[in-house]
């Protein structure tokens, strides 16, 4: 592999590890309620 | 929040421009399917296959599909961030020179003028317009969500900025070019970097034009539309993130079995295959949202269009993970299994959810209940029997011709000739112009209705009155 394809890949790790903390805080309990106020939310309009 | 100014009138000529587009891409679409069967129908120089074929392709999905994203982010971001759209006068701008830039790429394409690049054929002046175009626009709803009045994002919003943000990166970095004169320019990259930076643009198109502001109607449209709200918002959330992530490889699947470097094909198999995951996580969202509301499938003509556009979204993401598969892909690559895989995504997923998302706006924007009912319903039949009776045909097509292409004798030659596998695709391509024709059908009794609801019209129902009356006294 060259420097051109570890880059390549580095950066989908990189993407990767980005994404498994969105994850996280997404589903922490803590944020329970609040990651699903916005779908009540959109509907109050109209 | 009825009493808001939300301008409608913007969102209005949105659709209807939208809509002509949708009926030229529709029409030239039936017009190349003709071509392909009767080859007398090419009229040389300016109407012949190879200039009309672009036509269509862009009609549909930059004037038909772009328009139609003009039209519904106009309309949600303001709903959806309760508050007015940041500049009315540029939005108006965006219009008229969203027409502009239509009628441009039309008319350089009959005359002959192409970068060669598929999706992106537009010479470079074209380009620029596109970039203007696209700036306007992003300003405008970024601005408005800035000032939004609920923290929360929706997550049709996040869609939204997605889209926005990928479509310019992608449209610049593929058009970079080199110009010589006023209507020729050269790539910036060469080879096989070209090929690849073409279809990382390409495939990418597909998920921020073709998806991501599609699925930003979808999970608007459908809540609206039902009245009852999608089954989980942190699972959107995470179907988009992981879409976001896992498309960008994707592109080389176009490339397969080519000179680019097979660890690049093979990266881009691994995620075309992960990308069932988030595209499923929508289709979820979505029928796990209908719980106790199936009935709504009977009743509510709108809740169909929505329902079969997802279904048709659930099927192309399965298919093409398949398609990108390197044995797979050997057989079906060059065959008409491919456009098929492309019209049940265009005319089935894309205009499907086009169409939910026009009738919801009707009685908002014309300020008068939808004319008929009834020939709403017949407009859905017709359009998905108009599709399927496409798709299915060009994958028979298509798995027939790769068959053909395969078969060989004993000693090693080719059983077929290509001319004799030709001669076998038509009455597959005759069944295909069947199809758009019925497909076409459907889309005129779609504008007549809505004519008939401009001019006449149903009851008008109390609130959109209120709405109507406050935007008209501001366009
Ligand atoms: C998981 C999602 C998807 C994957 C992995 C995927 C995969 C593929 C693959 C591998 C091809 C190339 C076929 C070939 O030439 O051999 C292709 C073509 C295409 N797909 Fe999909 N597809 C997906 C979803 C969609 C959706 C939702 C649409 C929306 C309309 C779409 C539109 C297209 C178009 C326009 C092309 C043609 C590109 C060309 O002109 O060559 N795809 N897809
Ligand atoms: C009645 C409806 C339609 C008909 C009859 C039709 C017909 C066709 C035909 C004959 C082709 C050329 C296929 C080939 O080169 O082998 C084509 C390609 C294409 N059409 Fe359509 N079409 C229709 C609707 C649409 C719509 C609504 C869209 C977009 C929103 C669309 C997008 C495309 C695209 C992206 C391609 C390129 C396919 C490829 O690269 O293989 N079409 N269509």
């Amino acid at each position: 592999m060259d420097l051109a394809s570890i880059v390549y890949l580095g950066v989908t790790f990189g993407m990767f590890v980005i994404f498994a903390l969105i994850v996280i805080r997404t589903y922490s309990r803590k944020r329970k309620d609040e990651g699903e106020i916005a779908k009540y939310q959109m509907l109050d309009d109209d | 929040m009825e009493n808001q100014p939300y301008n409608q009138a913007i969102v209005r000529s949105f659709v209807n421009w939208s809509i002509v587009w949708g009926l030229v891409a529709v029409l030239v679409g039936v017009i190349v399917s003709l071509q392909m069967v009767e080859p007398d129908l090419n009229f040389p120089p300016y109407f012949t296959f190879g200039r009309l074929r672009p036509v269509h392709t862009n009609a549909g999905i930059y004037g038909w599909g772009v328009g139609m994203i003009f039209a519904t982010f106009l309309y949600m971001v303001q709903r959806l961030c309760k508050v007015p759209l940041w500049s009315d006068k540029l939005a108006k701008f965006q219009l008229w020179f969203f027409n502009a830039t239509i009628i441009a790429s039309a008319v350089t394409l009959l005359l002959g003028y192409t970068t060669s690049k598929e999706y992106h054929e537009m010479e470079w002046p074209i380009d620029v317009m596109v970039v203007i175009l696209w700036v306007v626009f992003s300003i405008n709803i970024i601005m408005t969500i800035l000032k939004r009045k609920d923290e929360q994002m929706y997550i049709s919003l996040w869609y939204m900025l997605a889209a926005i943000i990928a479509v310019a990166i992608l449209y610049i970095v593929n058009a970079a070019a080199v110009p010589v004169s006023l209507f020729k320019s050269y790539s910036a990259y060469a080879g096989t970097n070209d090929a690849n930076v073409q279809w990382w643009f390409g495939h990418n198109a597909v998920a921020m034009v073709l998806t991501a502001p599609f699925l930003a109607m979808f999970y608007y449209f459908l809540p609206k539309s039902t009245g009852v709200p999608i089954y989980s918002h942190r699972m959107s959330i995470i179907a988009f993130w992981s879409l976001i992530f896992m498309y960008l490889w994707t592109g080389a699947h176009h490339l397969l079995w080519t000179p680019v470097p097979d660890w690049i094909q093979t990266l881009a198999m691994g995620f075309s295959i992960m990308l069932i995951a988030p595209s499923w996580g929508s289709v979820f969202n979505g029928y796990l949202s209908m719980n106790g509301q199936w009935h709504q499938m009977r009743e509510n003509y709108l809740v169909k269009f929505l329902i079969l556009g997802i279904t048709f979204y659930g099927l192309q993401t399965l298919q093409g993970p398949m398609q990108a598969i390197r044995s797979f892909s050997a057989f079906i690559h060059y065959t008409d299994w491919v456009p098929a895989h492309i019209h049940m995504g265009t005319m089935g997923w894309v205009s499907m959810i086009a169409f939910a998302s026009i009738y919801y706006l009707v009685p908002r924007i014309y300020g008068r209940e939808l004319y008929s009912i009834p020939l709403a319903n017949l407009h859905f039949w017709l359009i998905l029997v108009g599709q399927l009776i496409w798709s299915i045909s060009l994958w028979i097509a298509g798995v027939l011709q790769a068959g053909m292409w395969n078969a060989m004798n004993p000693d090693g030659s080719l059983t077929y000739t290509f001319m004799e596998t030709m001669v076998e695709m038509y009455p597959y391509w005759w069944a295909r112009s069947f199809g758009g024709m019925i497909y076409m059908t459907g889309l005129i009794v779609f504008i007549y209705n809505l004519w008939m609801t401009a001019k006449k019209g149903g009851s008008i129902a109390a609130q959109t009155t209120v709405e109507t009356t406050t935007v008209e006294g501001r366009a």
